[in-house]
């Protein structure tokens, strides 16, 4: 049955908001792919214009930030780090992506939230990485959950991905959480780091959708 | 027939000083030649003219007829830049252009074609409105005609008829000896015009040659060689502040003005900013700079003051680049810019966390230009969206966390354990100069968490094996270790170092590195541990 002529579609009236409010627009939702299987399954990666929360043990979101590095060397993307325990070591990674990698290295959890800040606000890097996995949780449970949301704000406007690597769950506002788990042994010291990942378990959470377990990622690979 | 063209910018000293303050032409101001006290007006603005103030007059006996009267010594270095922009702004009318005198200069017309030689003349003194200077142009057939043209112009003068114009121009304007100007006063000759109506043979007879050169003046035949300048190609302006200042709002005030100026005349030269070098004149003394950036916790974020009090904690780091009665900082525009409003973000971010032991006197902006071509290459070469705000964000960032925070790594060549630097980012070089790696990982085990610095710590060993250990971070039972890992280096000369490594894994499942380092442990950093 054809339409009535005074009845108007729903993309129709989206499109003259958008026109009009160009602002408000949703900008269309990329995806910062990091190589590792199980989070890149759900989506396509760490979403841009998104906060997304990694929580795991200090030894795990060293992974992270190691696809990171690789992504940035494959895709000359450019990032920034911020160090929130002034606990970044280079040397354990690879530095051919280091000249990508804007770090810089913060004394508390205020300074590396308003550094932070000024990342997103700045707009020029795709991706800011705010680790704060060394910090105690005494400092991390002081920043009001207000900078989260102001933070999601920024980065909808920016199109910027902000990732959060945070010990245990604190970013309210993350519409993506990704936790990491793992149990090593010092023999993991002397192994190939490619070999370390097929041992971490990654569990994708996404804002209103199901939770997704490690099986469902794994079928989904399949 | 050639056309001449004279500008003359009238009280050259009082708009020197008085540039990038309009406003002050409305108050009682006079320029003194000299010391303070003993000084004598040498020009004024009109309030003070009609108060009774006139030029020679000594300071005091000025400030007598004007008790409101505000004295400002001539601003040399002011009056030089208004020097280069006379010649530089005459430079875009022809080519052939002398500096005749201080705040004059001539150019040939031989090049211009005007149908209407006022109109013309009239945008010549809008360009040097627009570098706030008041101009007064004179356009005749010979050099000296134009200058005396120039002299009477309000603020322009054409002059077609020499005869007619010569025939009311006071004799003592004439370039000629005052013994000579005195002795035709004298004769009863007070303007060019009776002169020209002398027999210029029985002149000469009678006063010699200068008279005859007098006389071609006044007979407005007078031609000569022009002494042709090179143009300046220097871009800088520069300010004294009449009083030592406190705050940066009058130092960006003034630094607006001047990159208001700079940029204009940037663009009609169709080049753009690539570098700036910001000088602040300190008073006398040991200017330091304790820039925030440098000490990393010393930022004042709201405080405006750019030096600070008595009892403020003065840094002592002695400033290796600069000298004791200056602070200088070199800004290389990340992506060069005309753009007044980014050039300023530029300096404002600095200026905001810049702090000084001695008070400002004076301002220097300087820029390096660059053809906009080659900036343009680079704009879409560029990975950043916009360099310059991100360069901005950078100084922010220093500011905020110390510049030796802030930047990409760069290892160091050393097989010492934990030595890099961060260095600048050089993001713009970045663009198309590498080609996509391998993705693959070719580190081994995993990352490593760093205490900085190290914590220390006791650790027992039993049989050369660590047993127990305890730090602040951590303590228990060594249950594995591997190691001795033992580095060393530098053993020529005095940095010599040395450690012994041990990886440890606790009774609780925790990951930890451990060094020996001149004869104490060390906690120095975490593989894997709950979550405190």
């Amino acid at each position: 049955m054809p339409s009535p002529a005074n009845v108007i579609s729903l993309a129709a009236v989206r499109e003259t908001l958008a026109a009009r409010f160009p602002e408000a627009a949703p900008l269309p939702v990329r995806h910062w792919t990091t190589g590792w299987a199980e989070i890149d399954a759900l989506e396509g990666g760490v979403p841009h214009n998104a906060v997304t929360e990694l929580c795991s043990p200090a030894g795990c979101g060293g992974f992270f930030l190691d696809r990171v590095l690789a992504s940035l060397r494959e895709r000359r993307g450019l990032a920034a780090l911020v160090d929130g325990g002034h606990a970044f070591d280079p040397g354990s990674y690879d530095a051919g992506a280091f000249p990508r990698l804007l770090t810089v290295f913060c004394e508390t959890a205020e300074q590396s939230v308003k550094v932070t800040d000024l990342l997103l606000r700045d707009g020029n890097l795709s991706l800011v990485l705010l680790d704060l996995q060394a910090m105690p949780l005494r400092s991390l449970g002081r920043i009001p959950s207000s900078t989260w949301h102001r933070f999601q704000r920024l980065v909808e406007r920016s199109g910027t991905a902000l990732v959060v690597l945070t010990p245990q769950p604190i970013v309210e506002a993350a519409r993506v959480r990704i936790t990491l788990r793992a149990s090593w042994s010092l023999a993991a010291l002397q192994r190939p780091r490619r070999e370390l990942f097929e041992k971490v378990q990654a569990q994708v959470y996404r804002r209103g959708k199901q939770v997704l377990p490690m099986e469902e990622v794994h079928s989904r690979i399949a | 027939m050639s056309w001449f063209a004279a500008i003359l910018l009238p009280q050259f000293s009082l708009q020197a000083a008085l540039r990038l303050h309009e406003e002050a032409w409305s108050q009682p101001i006079a320029i003194l030649e000299g010391d303070t006290e003993k000084g004598r007006v040498l020009e004024m603005t009109e309030p003070a003219q009609r108060s009774g103030v006139w030029p020679g007059m000594v300071a005091t006996q000025a400030l007598a007829r004007c008790p409101a009267l505000r004295l400002v010594p001539r601003a040399h270095a002011q009056e030089e830049v208004v020097s280069t922009l006379l010649l530089e702004t005459t430079g875009t009318v022809s080519p052939f252009i002398e500096a005749t005198a201080e705040g004059l200069c001539v150019a040939d017309l031989r090049q211009v074609k005007a149908a209407n030689w006022e109109q013309w003349a009239c945008g010549v003194v809008e360009r040097f409105a627009a570098r706030k200077l008041r101009a007064c142009i004179g356009v005749a057939s010979n050099p000296d005609l134009a200058v005396l043209a120039a002299r009477h112009a309000e603020p322009a003068l054409i002059v077609q008829h020499p005869g007619a114009f010569l025939a009311g121009v006071a004799i003592s304007e004439a370039d000629a000896s005052p013994e000579l100007i005195t002795l035709l006063r004298d004769w009863g000759i007070h303007h060019l015009g009776e002169l020209a109506r002398l027999p210029r043979s029985e002149l000469i007879e009678r006063l010699g040659p200068a008279a005859g050169a007098l006389w071609e003046q006044a007979a407005g035949r007078a031609q000569r060689e022009l002494r042709l300048v090179r143009l300046p190609e220097t871009y800088w302006e520069t300010y004294e502040f009449e009083h030592p200042i406190e705050t940066t709002e009058p130092l960006l005030f003034i630094l607006r003005r001047q990159l208001e100026q700079l940029t204009l005349r940037l663009a009609e030269a169709y080049r753009v900013a690539a570098q700036m070098t910001l000088t602040i004149l300190l008073e006398l003394g040991w200017g330091q700079p304790s820039e925030s950036e440098t000490g990393g916790k010393r930022a004042v974020a709201s405080g405006r003051k750019l030096f600070p009090s008595t009892d403020g904690a003065v840094p002592s780091s002695a400033p290796s680049a600069n000298s004791p009665d200056r602070y200088e900082r070199v800004f290389t525009v990340p992506s060069p810019t005309g753009d007044t409003e980014v050039l300023f973000r530029i300096l404002h971010t600095h200026l905001e966390s810049l702090q000084l032991a001695q008070q400002p006197i004076g301002v220097r902006l300087r820029i390096e230009p660059i053809t906009a071509d080659a900036s343009q290459f680079q704009l879409f070469e560029s990975p950043l969206r916009d360099p310059n705000r991100f360069g901005e964000t950078l100084g922010r960032l220093a500011a905020l966390v110390g510049a030796e925070n802030v930047g990409v790594v760069q290892m160091e060549d050393t097989y010492q354990p934990d030595r890099f630097r961060l260095v600048a980012p050089q993001f713009q070089q970045l663009a198309g100069s590498q080609k996509p790696e391998s993705s693959e990982s070719r580190t081994l085990g995993l990352p490593l968490h760093r205490f900085r610095p190290p914590l220390p710590a006791q650790i027992h060993f039993q049989r050369h094996v660590p047993t127990w250990f305890s730090s602040l971070e951590a303590q228990g039972e060594v249950i594995d270790a591997l190691g001795p890992y033992r580095v060393s280096g530098q053993w020529w000369d005095q940095h010599a170092w040395s450690f012994e490594e041990w990886d440890i894994e606790l009774s609780d499942g925790s990951l930890y590195r451990v060094s020996k380092h001149q004869g104490s442990w060390f906690l120095e950093g975490c593989y894997d541990a709950p979550v405190r």
